[in-house]
């Protein structure tokens, strides 16, 4: 019955899009942040996260306050939520966010192979990991030698293991390889979950298709950029754009053919919303890189999730922009622990 | 009493204290919480102030605490509640808790290490007992006869190769995933056996006491047995040597017994250590945690201050009942080192904050007033005349003596035992309010008794008290009803103008012989709904007076004129008129002439058409004047009303310069005050007629539960009769506490809220005033 899912979608998960509403409203301000930027100290930050949502977070930390504390402590209480979410939300919510945990779940994997390949001990590595897309046979990860032993012994048993039919090959694993490797993850991923969204129909379609068709893009743009000067062929390079953009088909052929910086600029101004991206992004210090400035569009669609109910665009939206906000309180913390308070700004602010 | 009729005089005050003695004399001032402190530096965000030094001292200690707490908890200790309320520490002193909290939490830190360093060992030692243990089953040679060996160790010299083993312990959750995973890495070339331990043991993760599995894999070749070891260990699994043969197993176990027993007489001795930390701990943590909490107070007191120019001195600002400022001068001489805090009164436009103080009694009668709104600063308190219209007004919804009693019991109960600490700190929300109203709760069950006597109806059953006025025996002479003509007739008629049938009313309250009769209802709505208007209307109209008390306070005299005397007008000359037609008419009319009294509703509906109806006869002679001028009256009050206040103030401010706007805003906020006023008097009359309604389904609901539920226990007169009794008494006693007491009583309630709040305090409440909260370190915030 799609396109009346407002008929009995408070039903299933009434309770927890009102949660999620009002954990949104807990989403820091630009106003924290200008308060936050002003911070001398780690403790001064702590003291004025204290007056947020935050409350006591930090309260029972012993010993001096480091930024890789208030980042593992921040992630933990954006996990606690979303484990709430999770164990309290009803098909096909479930499905939607384990789509959102799929993500974190490819990163681990590739952090946790590249990682191994430079002979570091896993238990190095698996702080480093995501929280959100940790699973059980995570760490075994590590023994595995070629694409194809990862997937028949560890990652079958995954929810990944949909993702992995194209990366099948018996290709040592080298850094290339990885990569590749990632983008074909990534790009099934997103095809998948693109899918998904679709079948559910109604507002979650609408609000998602444009998030997705983004993420999509944005990957097909920086794959583009970080092949130049690399052994990646241009036939292999368009095998790993996702489809589901707003670039597909045209765009991403035209991609796929550039050679430099300016191409993919120039391809970018066929459409509105990137040639407006690429043209916030500067040259200089204090300027926009086009990370930033894609992260800022990325927040700007996902603050738009919130205008509409009835969806589940905003479980997406709110982790994402949750973890925007890790990132800019990760930032700031950054900035001051380092004393380098030129670059203080560079946050994104969300509302 | 004189505080409860309207709330305390209230000045802003500055407070100047030295530099030196500030905390002092905050401390001595939060000890007896008098004042209300204003921020005098609301831009100047948290961590900025002045004293963020020391309150981030004080979180360091509550850190601290926390931690010493949670050992305790651990160890399974409670802390005691603080005895008596220490002071906030001094400045060396609280330097002093400092050192003595860290150097204790450093030393139990240094015990629970090693005590938990000690555990880990031990419990390591032991897991490796048993996967020795539990390893033999699957090694060791045959036990009986039929049962061969899994591995069979005397085939290692057979094969030419050599088995190896792992062995070690693994989480329960992650047997099936790791089962899988060795499956598939070493696609079989391995045997591993899984079993549970004997005995459960600790997580060191969680802390939790889990059931641990052992594994022991049997394995040939050496690239396996480096890819189980990587397995192992991405599974997080404890992994043990295991001795390949028989007699080095046998001696590794005894040896791990003697390990195991000399660890456990360490441990013990360990244990000890802590438990004497621990009680040190004990005894000091909530002192300390009250006094730390005290002091952060001051602290964050203190960041409200403001410096004066010369730096030597705070300045604090405080909201400060009139009455109490001696005593604060006595605080602030005792906190002061040299005597030179002072308190001056400062003057000001802003409105102060309302303080009105109650006690037990009175503080169940002021919430009810609060909850509605916090009077405005010096306002008549609708509080005391509260206490008994609002039990008045609910016990004439309620007006039974049975149900009454019950209540006033179960109050009577609440109030003699209110010390109780069981009663106190019940944990209850529900029960909690009705504990904080049990005076309200005894006033109402009293007034209940009180109006049920009225209505003559305990239980829905009338009681004969006095013998009744009506003579039946009388009717029958008269009339001489023959035994026939009573078996054939059910109900038969008294005539009250048979001279000897009525003698007079009856002393108190509703005749008895009325619970017999078939128009007993339309008796009693008559009776009902002429009783609630005039109560409404008397109500009100006091109501209309406190507004006196309010104009006379405030010293705006013109609104005695342009307001209360129009106001009391339109209420007196409609609906007053209404209560003297009521009385008028029980008085004027009696038995003999009932026939031919006119209708005091057709009378009231000509009065505003300006008509008269032949038929219906007057009730005085020249009514229709008199009436005609009370409308004309009535009306012309609407007018001034709207039209009095704005022009006097236009008048008066004609001199000044005020702008258009600011007349236009009087003017709308009196034309929305004139219109809520007249449609009010005629909504709210008809509104107190819920008088009538509720006690009306009060008495139908009780005299339907007596004659469907209780009737049916008086089947006969025998025993059978009496058994049957207690099943039916029993319903009948459930349902008449839970519905005629809780559920009646309670909608009860609400209606005699509604009209305390809508009806009454509409006519001269404005409620717009915020509480005195003052600076008190309050008991319940130590937990």
């Amino acid at each position: 019955m799609p396109g009346y899912s407002e008929f009995y979608f408070n039903v299933d998960h009434g309770y927890l899009e009102g949660l999620v509403r009002g954990f949104k409203a807990g989403i820091l301000t630009s106003a924290d942040y200008v308060n936050l930027a002003q911070c001398e100290t780690l403790e001064d930050l702590k003291l004025h996260l204290q007056t947020t949502d935050y409350g006591n977070f930090l309260a029972n930390e012993t010993g001096p306050l480091t930024v890789s504390t208030i980042d593992e402590k921040l992630k933990t209480k954006l996990l606690t939520e979303f484990h709430y979410f999770r164990n309290h939300a009803f098909e096909p919510l479930a499905t939607f966010l384990n789509f959102v945990t799929y993500s974190y779940m490819i990163d681990n994997v590739i952090l946790l192979i590249t990682g191994t390949l430079h002979q570091r001990p896993i238990a190095e590595l698996a702080p480093k990991c995501h929280p959100l897309g940790s699973f059980e046979q995570m760490e075994a990860v590590s023994i595995a030698s070629n694409p194809t032993e990862l997937f028949n012994a560890i990652l079958v048993d995954t929810p990944l293991a949909a993702f992995f039919q194209d990366c099948l090959s018996e290709n040592d694993l080298d850094e290339m390889n990885i990569e590749i490797m990632r983008n074909k993850l990534y790009k099934s991923y997103l095809e998948a979950f693109y899918k998904f969204c679709e079948k559910q129909g109604g507002t979650t379609a609408e609000i998602m298709r444009p998030i997705l068709e983004f993420e999509a893009d944005r990957r097909a743009f920086i794959i583009t950029i970080n092949s130049f000067g690399t052994e990646l062929s241009k036939d292999d390079r368009e095998k790993l754009y996702p489809t589901c953009g707003k670039l597909y088909p045209e765009g991403l052929h035209l991609l796929a053919n550039a050679d430099d910086y300016e191409q993919v600029k120039r391809v970018a101004e066929y459409y509105a919303d990137y040639k407006a991206v690429f043209e916030g992004v500067g040259s200089g210090t204090g300027e926009k890189t086009l990370e930033d400035a894609f992260f800022e569009h990325e927040v700007k669609l996902n603050v738009l999730a919130f205008n509409n109910q009835f969806h589940f665009g905003v479980f997406y939206a709110y982790v994402k922009l949750k973890e925007q906000e890790c990132r800019n309180i990760v930032w700031i913390a950054e900035c001051i622990s380092q004393r380098h308070r030129t670059k203080i700004n560079n946050y994104i602010p969300i509302f | 009493m004189g505080s409860l009729f309207r709330s305390e005089e209230v000045c802003l005050a500055q407070l100047f204290l030295q530099s030196a003695s500030a905390y002092s004399c905050i401390s001595e001032l939060g000890e007896r919480g008098l004042l209300e402190f204003r921020d005098l530096n609301p831009k100047v965000s948290p961590f900025q102030r002045r004293f963020v030094g020391e309150v981030r001292r004080c979180e360091e200690m509550e850190k601290t605490f926390t931690f010493l707490q949670q050992e305790l908890r651990a160890a399974g200790r409670l802390p005691a509640p603080c005895p008596e309320s220490p002071r906030a520490p001094a400045a060396r002193e609280a330097l002093r808790v400092q050192e003595q909290s860290e150097q204790l939490a450093q030393e139990l830190r240094e015990v629970s290490r090693s005590r938990s360093s000690l555990r880990d060992r031990l419990r390591d030692l032991r897991q490796h007992l048993h996967v020795l243990r539990e390893g033999q089953r699957f090694t060791s040679l045959p036990v009986g006869p039929g049962r061969e060996p899994i591995l069979d160790p005397s085939l290692h010299h057979h094969l030419d190769r050599k088995i190896n083993f792992v062995a070690g312990v693994i989480h329960p959750w992650r047997v099936t995933a790791f089962e899988r995973l060795l499956w598939r890495a070493c696609r079989g070339y391995l045997v591993a056996s899984f079993v549970e331990m004997p005995e459960p043991m600790e997580d060191p993760a969680t802390g939790e006491s889990i059931t641990w599995v052992i594994f022991l894999i049997s394995y040939w070749g050496e690239q396996i047995g480096q890819k189980i070891r990587k397995i192992s260990n991405c599974f997080h699994c404890q992994v043990y040597g295991y001795p390949e043969s028989e007699a080095s197993r046998t001696e590794a176990i005894t040896r791990l017994h003697g390990q195991i027993q000399e660890l456990s007489v360490t441990l013990e001795e360990t244990e000890k250590y802590l438990a004497e930390v621990l009680d040190k701990v004990a005894q000091v943590l909530p002192t300390w945690r009250v006094q730390v909490q005290k002091m952060k107070a001051i602290y964050l007191v203190l960041n409200q201050c403001s410096f004066d120019v010369t730096k030597k001195c705070l300045i604090a600002e405080v909201w400060c009942p009139v009455r109490d400022l001696t005593q604060v001068q006595d605080a602030l001489r005792q906190g002061s080192v040299s005597g030179s805090c002072f308190v001056q009164r400062v003057p000001t436009t802003e409105s102060p904050p309302t303080l009105i103080r109650t006690n037990k009694f009175t503080a169940g009668f002021q919430s009810i007033v609060d909850a509605y709104g916090v009077a405005s600063y010096q306002e008549v308190n609708p509080a005391p005349y509260a206490i008994i219209t609002f039990p008045f007004i609910f016990a004439i919804m309620f007006g039974d003596v049975g149900h009454g009693l019950l209540m006033f019991l179960f109050a009577l109960w609440m109030v003699l035992y209110e010390d109780s600490p069981r009663l106190r700190q019940g944990t209850n929300e529900i029960w909690l309010t009705f504990f904080e109203g049990r005076y309200l709760i005894l006033l109402m069950g009293a007034f209940s008794i009180y109006t049920g006597f009225i209505y003559n109806e305990c239980f829905s059953k009338a009681t004969a008290i006095f013998p009744s006025a009506w003579s039946v025996a009388t009717m029958a002479n008269h009339s001489s009803w023959s035994s026939a003509y009573l078996a054939t007739h059910p109900s038969l008629t008294l005539d009250p103008n048979v001279t000897g049938v009525f003698q007079g009313p009856y002393p108190f309250g509703i005749d008895p012989i009325w619970s017999l009769a078939t128009n007993h209802l339309n008796f009693l709505n008559s009776f009902k709904m002429k009783m609630s208007v005039v109560l409404g209307i008397v109500h009100m109209g006091f109501g209309v007076m406190l507004g006196v008390f309010n104009h006379v306070h405030f010293q705006q005299r013109h609104r005695l004129v342009l307001e209360f005397l129009p106001e009391m007008i339109f209420l007196l000359a409609l609906f007053g008129y209404l209560v003297f037609l009521i009385f008028y008419k029980w008085i004027k009319f009696s038995a003999a002439d009932s026939r031919v009294a006119p209708s005091i509703l057709i009378h009231f509906i000509d009065m505003f058409l300006f008509t008269s109806n032949a038929e219906n006869l007057p009730l005085y002679p020249g009514q229709v004047p008199v009436q005609m001028v009370l409308v004309v009256l009535a009306l012309a009050s609407v007018p001034v009303l709207l039209l009095g206040t704005p022009l006097y103030q236009w008048c008066r401010q004609r001199g000044l310069t005020v702008g258009a706007h600011d007349f236009a805003e009087i003017f709308m906020h009196q034309a929305i005050h004139t219109i809520e006023y007249c449609l009010g008097c005629v909504s709210n009359t008809a509104s107190y007629l819920r008088l009538w309604a509720l006690s009306l389904a009060h008495a139908q609901l009780s005299e339907v539960l007596w004659s469907m539920v209780m009737r049916n226990g008086f089947v006969g007169l025998s025993y059978v009769g009496g058994v049957v009794l207690v099943p039916v008494f029993a319903a009948f006693a459930v349902l008449t506490v839970a519905i005629l007491l809780v559920m009646e009583g309670l909608s009860a309630f609400l209606h005699a809220l509604r009209l305390h709040w809508v009806e009454f305090q509409n006519k001269f409440y404005v409620g717009a005033g915020y509480k005195l909260c003052p600076f008190a370190f309050a008991p319940d915030t130590w937990e």
